[in-house]
C-alpha cells in the first residue's frame, strides 16, 4: 500500500478545522481532515476516472498538485494524501502511454528485449525526476538503469511495489513509461529467471489427481450458515 | 588486498560478459578486487560537445558522486573510480575534469542531485583497469602470478580510440603507447607491433552503415595479420564488437578463409594466471578465441 504522505513537513499544523484549496482554479473550503480525493468529492466533484480502490493499491488517482507560494510541482496519490492549506489541485483521469504488445513465451531476459519493446529507455539521462515523483518510494531510475544494463531480476524486484500510477511516466524528459518497463521487467523476470518453488509441481500434481476434490464438494454442498461459521472457526496464523 | 571502487558500464553486463568476469578474477588474484558499485547509471556516453548541455552530464557527475560514497563504504580503498570499457572511462575523465575547473558548471549539476543527497565535490579520480595494472599492481608482479605462460601468442596491441584520445582521458601517450605492450610481454606472449593501433574501428557506424565498419576492420585485421599476429588484444567492448563481427561477415561475404580471435587484455591475463576457462565467456566471441588455444595446445 502507498505510504501516506503529507508533503511538508513544516506546514502541517492543525488537523481540525478548515483549509483553502483550489481545485481547477477555484477556491474550496474544506475540511482538514479530509484526503484530497475526499476533499474534491466534498467540493462537489464526481470521480468516474481516476479513482479506484482508495486504499493505495490501484494507482488509478495519481494528482498533480502546486502550494500557494512554491515553484514546484507536487505528486501524490489522491486517497492517500491529506489535503493541506493553498493546495492547487487537479486530479488526473488517465496517464497516456505507450503499450507495445508482445508474446512473453518468445522473448529472451535480456537489455536487447527491453530496448526493442521500449527503445527510449536509452535516452535516460539519469536526472531522476521518476524517483522523486513515485508516491511508492521506489528507486524508478535505478530499474530503468538495471533495464538498460540487462539486470532484469534486479529491475523487477526494485519495481515490484509499483502501482502503475504514472506519475514517473509524466515527469521524464526522455518520455519513457517506466511503469510498462517494469512490468515487462518483471514479466521477462517471472517467465525466465525466477527459480520455481520445489513445492509447486508437487501441488499441481495433488490438484491434477483430485485431491481436494471431496474437500470442495463437501464446502459447495454446505449452507450459507454453516459456511460462515466455518470461516469464522478457520485457522488463522 | 586493495577493495576499488569499479563501475562497470552497460556493455559489461550485455555483450562483454567476459571482459567483466575475468577482469574482477585477476583483480582478486592481485589483491586489487574490483567491486561493483551497487547502483550505477549509465556514464553518459556518448560524451556531448556542446559545452553547455549540463543535462547530459548529470548522468556522470551522479556516478561519480556514488562512487564516492561507495568508497566510504569500502573498506581499505582509494579515491579511485575505476573502469574497464575504454567509453566509460573517456567519459566519465573528461566530465571530472570539465567540473573541477569550471565550479559553476558544478553547481548548477549539483542542484539536481541535491535532494537525492548525490552532490558531487570534485575529490574522485576516475582510472582505467590498465592504469592500475600499470601504476599501482605493476608488471613484475603481473608476472609474478603467471602459471601458464602465453607462449606461441602472437598479440597485436589495439588500442582504438578512446583509451588515447582526448588529452583529459588518455591512459597513455598517444603516439607511442607502451601498457598493453608491456602488459601483453608480462604474460609471456610476444607483441606483435601494428601501425593501425588506434585506426578507428568504425565505432557507431555499426548501427546504420555497417560497410564503413567492414572496411576499417579488413584494414585492421590485415595489418596484425600480415605482421604474423594470431590474437588482437583490446579494451573496448565497441571495438571488439565491431572486430569480432566484421570478421565474420568478412568471411561470409567474400569467402575470408584467416581471421584472428580478439581478446580483452584481462582474458588473456585470466588465461595465464590459470583461471577457469569458462569466465571468459569465450562462447559469445563469433571467431571462436578456444580454436587458437587448442591450436597452440594451451591448457
Amino acid at each position: 500500500m502507498s505510504k501516506a504522505k503529507t508533503e511538508s513537513k513544516n506546514t502541517k499544523k492543525e488537523t481540525t478545522g478548515n483549509v483553502k484549496i483550489y481545485i481547477m482554479g477555484s477556491a474550496y473550503e474544506v475540511p482538514a481532515t479530509l484526503t484530497i480525493m475526499k476533499a474534491m468529492e466534498y467540493a462537489g466533484y464526481k470521480f468516474t476516472r481516476g479513482s479506484g480502490c482508495r486504499a493505495g493499491f490501484c494507482g488509478a488517482c495519481s494528482t498533480v498538485y502546486r502550494k500557494e507560494g512554491d515553484f514546484r510541482i507536487y505528486t501524490a496519490l489522491a486517497c492517500q494524501t491529506m489535503v493541506e492549506d493553498g493546495m492547487v489541485l487537479t486530479q488526473l483521469p488517465f496517464v497516456p502511454a505507450d503499450k507495445p504488445t508482445y508474446d512473453i513465451n518468445n522473448l529472451t531476459p535480456s537489455a536487447n528485449t527491453i530496448l526493442r519493446f521500449y527503445p527510449e529507455v536509452a535516452r535516460c539521462l539519469s536526472c531522476n525526476a521518476c524517483s522523486k515523483v513515485c508516491p511508492q518510494d521506489i528507486q524508478v531510475m535505478d530499474y530503468i538503469q538495471f533495464s538498460l544494463q540487462g539486470q532484469i531480476d534486479k529491475a523487477a524486484e526494485e519495481s515490484f511495489d509499483c502501482v502503475s500510477c504514472g506519475l514517473c511516466a509524466i515527469r521524464c524528459p526522455a518520455e519513457i513509461p517506466q511503469y510498462h518497463v517494469a512490468e515487462l521487467a518483471r514479466r521477462l523476470y517471472g517467465k525466465y529467471l525466477m527459480i520455481a518453488p520445489s513445492y509447486l509441481d508437487e501441488r499441481i500434481k495433488e490438484i491434477i489427481d483430485g485431491k481436494y476434490e471431496d474437500g470442495f464438494k463437501e464446502l459447495m454442498a454446505l449452507s450459507k450458515e454453516k459456511l460462515e461459521e466455518r470461516y469464522k472457526n478457520r485457522d488463522k496464523e | 588486498m586493495v577493495n576499488y571502487s569499479y563501475f562497470p558500464g552497460c556493455n559489461l553486463k550485455t555483450n562483454a560478459k567476459g571482459f567483466e568476469k575475468s577482469a574482477i578474477a585477476v583483480s582478486k588474484k592481485l589483491e586489487a578486487e574490483l567491486v561493483e558499485i551497487p547502483n550505477w547509471n549509465c556514464c553518459g556516453t556518448v560524451h556531448t560537445m556542446t559545452a553547455d548541455n549540463l543535462m547530459k552530464r548529470i548522468a556522470p557527475v551522479r556516478v561519480l558522486a556514488r562512487s564516492r560514497k561507495h568508497v566510504e563504504e569500502l573498506e581499505n580503498s582509494s579515491q579511485d573510480i575505476v573502469t574497464l570499457c575504454s567509453m566509460c572511462n573517456s567519459t566519465l575523465k573528461i566530465v571530472n575534469s570539465e567540473v573541477l575547473v569550471d565550479p559553476e558548471k558544478l553547481e548548477v549539476i549539483n542542484f539536481q542531485l541535491e535532494d537525492d543527497e548525490e552532490t558531487y565535490s570534485s575529490d574522485m579520480e576516475v582510472k582505467h583497469f590498465l592504469e592500475i595494472l600499470r601504476d599501482n599492481i605493476g608488471f613484475a608482479k603481473i608476472a609474478n602470478k603467471v602459471v601458464k605462460p602465453l607462449k606461441g601468442f602472437k598479440v597485436t596491441p589495439y588500442y582504438g580510440c578512446m583509451l588515447l584520445h582526448p588529452e583529459e582521458a588518455k591512459i597513455d601517450d598517444e603516439e607511442m603507447p607502451s601498457v598493453l605492450e608491456n602488459l601483453i610481454e608480462s604474460l609471456g606472449a610476444e607483441v606483435v607491433f601494428s601501425p593501425l593501433f588506434k585506426y578507428c574501428c568504425g565505432s557507431y557506424h555499426i548501427v546504420s552503415d555497417e560497410d564503413i565498419v567492414t572496411r576499417q576492420v579488413q584494414k585492421i585485421i590485415d595489418s596484425a595479420m600480415i605482421r604474423g599476429a594470431n590474437a588482437l588484444a583490446v579494451a573496448c567492448p565497441l571495438c571488439a564488437y565491431n572486430l569480432d563481427q566484421q570478421q565474420k561477415m568478412l568471411m561470409e561475404k567474400t569467402g575470408k578463409k584467416e581471421a584472428i580471435p580478439i581478446f580483452y587484455f584481462s582474458q588473456l591475463m585470466a588465461l595465464a594466471m590459470g583461471e577457469p576457462v569458462e569466465i571468459n565467456h569465450f562462447e559469445d566471441h563469433k571467431i571462436d578465441p578456444r580454436i587458437l588455444l587448442k591450436e597452440l595446445k594451451f591448457k
